[in-house]
């Protein structure tokens, strides 16, 4: 385990640092490819819940509106004015709010399902999810580039205008990489990695503590078994203030991407 | 001592990200507090290139699980 | 690269997909959860929530651009009343204006045809004056002829009628002539 050592420090033998195992707990079938984990149940429970939040949320909706629908609002507000119009431009933002709605929503919550009790997996830390979420984001910008410009006229534009000649199929090369490799890739990864990171860091802290505490015979340890778990609330805190940050990046940048692909220019 | 040596690359690899990132948040705040009504575009293009700098660090914390 | 594709090669056999020991690696039942999911959830919100948090937008809009009208109308109204209240007032103004001209125009009219009046009188006593001193001039002018008709008639008859030689006489009928007219004149400014 690439974290033992850490751990082999303070807690002494025996305790088992928190790795990458942590996240892999297959439901039904123990394995293979088609095994229902964990984290795909806890993803159908967040996509009902949201529905169903909305739908309750948004039964009654009045011009001036009550607690809920304020709040309801307050989220689609933030994806519908802050990210889709100010960065797709008024003229066709309204086409991609439900889907930016939508990631916005499913991320923040299977997110924020990190730190809630009962649930505590954050289902983004399964690279799977982030991944298949980036992919879309993936086949949408580009099927919206060749789609306004042909193939030939997509692939061309990928080149800034006003370069000279020779630098043009170095430019071409990198743009190449950075549309097809780096922005899915890097929108997959940013939100596994801050997710499986920050859980693991978590974990490492309660269950050392737990571990300090209950399982060591020495005093100085169980004092410091304290201060452990007082990192451990406030790294909760963190990860909710990241967890929200990821999901409003991520959501930004698939914004970015599309509205890369609509605008004009390059 | 046992452990890793890839996560020792990856935090390497963090590190010009970390200073990428920081200059380029750097100077959009000192575009916005400088010119406050051009934030939408400074917008975009703090973000843009924000994502790209960060790549550098996410292709790291990938390949130090890689090579294992 | 040559180190790369090996090492993701070995990861990949030495594993089964979505083991733990690479986590980047996608386990392939969860990327069809995760797409299945993902794609209910979004036609979910696409056809039901959104268009809803729209509509309640787009009403939304329409109050407040229906208040923004009826602000708008009632500015209107309030700018009318205004307008109509300094045209009032100006009128007003240019009323006293018109009337406090019409006074100084009717007092200078008065002043001018007191004047005149004045001068006229002015002249009628100094015609009537001259007229007067005219009439008494022309009247002693005649008595002042007559007189000396008779007087130049009395001191010829006289001078005749008395020797001229007789000197002593002579003087004494001049003494005599001039006492007369002395006292005639005398007689002409008392009977004056």
């Amino acid at each position: 385990m690439s974290l033992g050592m850490l751990a082999a420090a303070g807690g002494g033998e025996g305790f088992e640092a928190p790795g990458q195992d942590i996240f892999w707990w297959p439901l039904f079938g123990t394995s293979g490819a088609f095994a229902v984990t964990r984290p795909a149940l806890v993803l159908v429970i967040s996509a009902v819940v949201i529905a169903v939040v909305l739908t309750l949320a948004t039964r009654r909706l009045t011009v001036v509106p009550g607690k809920g629908q304020m709040l309801t609002e307050a989220g689609y507000g933030l994806v519908r004015n802050s990210i889709a119009r100010e960065i797709i431009g008024s003229h066709d933002f309204l086409r991609f709010v439900p889907l930016l709605f939508t990631y916005f929503t499913l991320i923040l919550l299977n997110n924020l399902f990190g730190v809630i009790p009962f649930f505590q997996y954050p289902t983004m830390g399964r690279i799977a999810f982030p991944l298949v979420l980036a992919l879309v984001v993936f086949v949408i910008y580009h099927f919206l580039g060749i789609k306004r410009r042909g193939l030939g006229g997509y692939l061309a534009s990928l080149i800034p205008p006003g370069l000279p000649g020779w630098i043009k199929p170095f430019v071409f090369f990198l743009e190449l990489i950075t549309y097809f490799i780096t922005r899915p890739v890097t929108l997959a990864l940013r939100l596994f990695g801050n997710m499986f990171a920050g859980h693991i860091l978590l974990v490492l802290f309660i269950t050392g503590g737990e571990y300090m505490l209950l399982h060591s015979h020495s005093l100085g340890l169980q004092i410091l078994s304290i201060p452990t778990f007082g990192m451990g609330v406030v790294m909760t805190l963190f990860e909710i203030l990241v967890e929200f940050l990821q999901a409003y990046i991520f959501t930004l940048l698939a914004a970015l991407y599309i509205a890369g692909s609509l605008a004009d220019e390059h | 001592m046992e452990g890793n040596i890839a996560i020792l690359g990856y935090g390497l690899s963090a590190i010009g990200p970390g200073i990428g990132v920081g200059l380029i948040f750097a100077a959009y705040i000192n575009g916005v507090a400088r010119q406050p009504e051009a934030r939408g575009m400074l917008q975009t293009i703090a973000f843009l290139g924000f994502a790209l700098t960060e790549a550098l660090a996410i292709f790291g914390l990938a390949l130090s699980f890689v090579f294992r | 690269m040559q180190l790369v594709a090996p090492a993701l090669a070995a990861a990949a056999e030495a594993t089964t997909p979505g083991d733990p020991s690479v986590p980047i690696l996608p386990h392939l039942g969860e990327m069809i959860f995760g797409i299945v999911v993902f794609a209910a959830l979004y036609f979910y919100v696409a056809k039901k929530i959104v268009p809803r948090l729209e509509k309640v937008y787009a009403e939304r809009r329409a109050a407040i651009e229906g208040n923004v009208e009826k602000a708008e109308r009632a500015q209107a109204e309030a700018q009318a009343a205004l307008e109509e209240y300094k045209a009032q007032l100006a009128d007003a103004r240019g009323e006293a204006n018109r009337i406090r001209e019409e006074a100084r125009q009717q007092g200078a009219a008065i002043l001018v045809e007191m004047r005149e009046q004045a001068q006229a009188e002015a002249e009628r006593i100094t015609t009537s004056a001259r007229a007067t001193i005219e009439a008494e001039r022309t009247q002693a002018t005649a008595q002042l002829r007559a007189e000396v008709g008779r007087l130049a008639t009395d001191l010829a008859s006289r001078i005749v009628g008395e020797s001229l030689h007789d000197s002593a006489r002579q003087s004494g009928v001049v003494d005599r002539f001039l006492t007369d007219l002395e006292r005639s004149e005398n007689a002409g400014v008392t009977s004056r």
